[in-house]
């Protein structure tokens, strides 16, 4: 491990994904993650790597999806309107189950909205967006430090499941600094070799197919049912999440992100008050830890989602405890941060 | 009778200017000119605009909720979309003007406003398709040669040579090595559509050409050279100056394509050499610090004589030649 550096979010991510053994990255400007493009841009050459601008983010994700058809490590940065042009080709890509990494920095929607940071893409990065039963990894990172090593994770775990996966950033995040801790770089020669279906050369053996498609519809039914086996895998065994506080709390404060960040604070300015919270934080969003959060609706009597949107995850947490216990939820959005005192006034007035 | 001065005097004495002041553009951005004098040669002709306009500079910092500098309907769209969106917003007015449900008889006119982002590169896709569909609008691009917005990103028009923050000058590489567009033929090169370029040196020739724009029955669009003072590194009084420069070193040659018959509207007695172009912007400072800086310039001298002399010769063998 190196010392610790200032690095800006979005940089962070980038040198990260390069740490990571990615060496082709595709991009288009978009405030507020354009840094990401343009560190990529002056990067990629030192490690010999491809930094190419597309002419939108339509081309940008269907270069991913070439790129990644050769079996290398490949990503994209964009922010919300970005990532929703991309759908057709998220779609595709999972279809196609090809590993790609995407960046969203999520800002202020919908419609044209505005560049301040945001949590209401959620729906689109963990429930679609796109066409089609698919999934995507995705997570949520509280911090540069998670992003950094988030980064990595989601190459591997793209790479291990032959599926994509997202960093489900915010403006917050893209845009602050902070000391971080940057992984080796990794040896170039020790990634998951793809050659079993890769388009790397056909001759001397029979050709790959990639696609997402198949004119008979039972044939692609068993596509769909053999993706449905792989996210089965990926739910049994990439669920990720933190608990703070959690073992007596009676109020169980479930965010994620930024805003389960700032729920810590909250968390021990409430205990202040005398009042036993704890917080919940799931950092895959997709596959969610919905038994991890079920288990606490045992002990805790009320359930308080907070959410940089008009809420989103409040329906997973809902869904996790299933009736057990109220869950209550607060949100701020179009680019509001919450500040922790007026989270936890919403919250002694629910108790 | 075309637009003259004492009218456009009249009109800004007595009339509500149809874009104000009040935006938050960089002082010395010359994106409000082109809105300014388009949309004022629209009134000043009896018409009235309806401006849509893409994501960039000029939408962002002319409507900050709930200011606005825009005394006409106004429409925005995202970044792709403004050739769509006035496409869609001409093709209700012509229905309901067709079926007799129009309450007002002012001759309307949609003039759409995009970048060069929002033009060259992630536009040009809905732009063609308004174009070939015939809409009757026309299209002003603020071409300031980048993704200013965001700070300066290369885009399909910047220049070689150019230092932007996705295409650096570096030890290697000097800037962006690819050359602009040529967005006039392009769009030139569709059925019966005025296409021509206009600089912001020559508001006259501008005005002269969204007077025919406007006129012409159908697609019109108006390619305006518009410098970004910040990032082209220029004092904030030199941008007409700079583009009076590009028009006399031949980097941006004055003309239009009139349904296929090309004119050249300005022809400069004595050329000057693209060297002095270069050096007078700031974005090229790091490109002519580079060893291979004299190629750059004499690879650019080359292309803008022989695009000039190509120029001529259109001229020359599209004399009349009206495709429509």
């Amino acid at each position: 491990m190196a010392e610790k550096v200032m690095v800006k979010g979005t940089e962070a991510i980038g040198e990260a994904a390069i740490r990571a053994g990615c060496r082709l990255y595709f991009g288009y400007p978009i405030t507020p993650q354009s840094e990401l493009t343009e560190y990529m841009s002056r990067r990629m050459p030192q490690v010999d790597g491809v930094f190419l601008q597309a002419e939108s983010e339509v081309a940008a994700v269907n270069m991913l999806y070439g790129a990644a058809s050769t079996g290398h490590r490949v990503m994209t940065s964009t922010s919300s309107p970005g990532y929703s042009l991309m759908q057709e080709g998220v779609s595709y890509i999972a279809g196609a189950e090809l590993p790609v990494v995407f960046v969203n920095v999520v800002r202020g929607g919908p419609g044209l909205g505005d560049i301040q940071p945001a949590q209401s893409d959620y729906f689109q990065a963990t429930k679609g967006g796109g066409h089609g039963d698919y999934r995507l990894v995705v997570y949520g990172p509280e911090s540069l430090q998670e992003a950094v090593e988030l980064t990595a994770k989601a190459f591997d775990v793209a790479d291990k499941y032959r599926n994509p996966a997202l960093i489900l950033a915010d403006g917050m995040l893209g845009q602050m600094m902070e000391p971080v801790e940057f992984p080796e770089f990794r040896d170039l020669s020790t990634l998951p070799d793809h050659s079993s279906w890769a388009m790397q050369g056909a001759k001397g053996r029979e050709p790959h197919k990639i696609t997402s498609f198949d004119i008979n519809e039972y044939v692609l039914e068993q596509m769909n049912l053999r993706y449905q086996e792989k996210y089965k895998k990926i739910i049994e065994n990439e669920q990720m999440w933190e608990e703070y506080k959690t073992d007596d709390a009676d109020i169980i404060i479930v965010a994620y992100g930024t805003m389960g960040r700032i729920a810590k604070t909250i968390v021990n300015m409430a205990r202040e008050k005398g009042v036993k919270a704890g917080l919940f934080r799931p950092i895959t969003l997709w596959p969610y830890p919905y038994e991890a959060l079920a288990k606490l609706a045992d002990q805790a009597k009320l359930f308080f989602t907070v959410e940089m949107s008009m809420g989103q995850m409040v329906e997973d947490v809902k869904l996790a405890v299933n009736g057990k216990k109220t869950v209550e939820f607060y949100g701020r959005t179009g680019g509001v941060v919450p500040t922790p005192n007026e989270v936890l006034a919403k919250l002694m007035e629910l108790i | 009778m075309p637009v003259n001065m004492k009218q456009l005097i009249n009109l800004v004495a007595k009339e509500d200017w149809p874009f104000t002041q009040g935006h938050r553009l960089c002082p010395g951005c010359n994106a409000p000119m082109v809105a300014k004098w388009a949309t004022m040669t629209a009134k000043a002709l009896g018409y009235e605009p309806v401006v849509g306009a893409a994501t960039g500079c000029l939408e962002v910092s002319t409507t900050i909720y709930p200011f606005t500098a825009w005394n006409v309907p106004y429409i925005h769209n995202a970044f792709e979309n403004v050739a769509a969106t006035i496409s869609g917003a001409e093709a209700a007015y012509r229905s309901l003007k067709n079926r007799g449900k129009l309450k007002t008889d002012k001759p309307i006119k949609f003039i759409a406003f995009g970048g060069d982002g929002g033009t060259y590169d992630i536009g040009l896709q809905s732009l063609s398709g308004a174009v070939e569909r015939g809409h009757d609008f026309l299209y002003i691009l603020y071409d300031n040669e980048g993704y200013m917005n965001t700070g300066n990103q290369r885009s399909g028009s910047t220049p070689p040579g150019a230092d932007a923050t996705t295409e650096p000058v570096g030890k290697v590489k000097t800037g962006k090595v690819q050359f602009k567009k040529n967005i006039v033929e392009i769009i030139g090169a569709h059925e019966n559509v005025y296409a021509a370029t206009a600089s912001t040196s020559d508001p006259f020739d501008f005005m002269a050409k969204v007077e025919k724009g406007l006129k012409h029955e159908g697609p019109a669009f108006i390619a305006v050279l518009a410098p970004c003072v910040r990032f082209w590194r220029i004092p904030e009084s030199d941008g007409p100056k700079i583009t009076k420069l590009a028009v006399e070193t031949k980097y941006w040659p004055l003309y239009e394509i009139d349904r296929g018959v090309y004119k050249i509207t300005r022809k400069p007695r004595n050329f000057k050499p693209i060297e002095e172009y270069i050096r007078s912007i700031g974005r090229f400072r790091k490109a002519l610090q580079h060893p291979e800086y004299k190629e750059v310039i004499e690879e650019m001298q080359k292309y803008v004589d022989t695009r000039w002399e190509r120029l001529l010769k259109f001229e020359e063998a599209t004399k009349g030649m009206y495709l429509r």
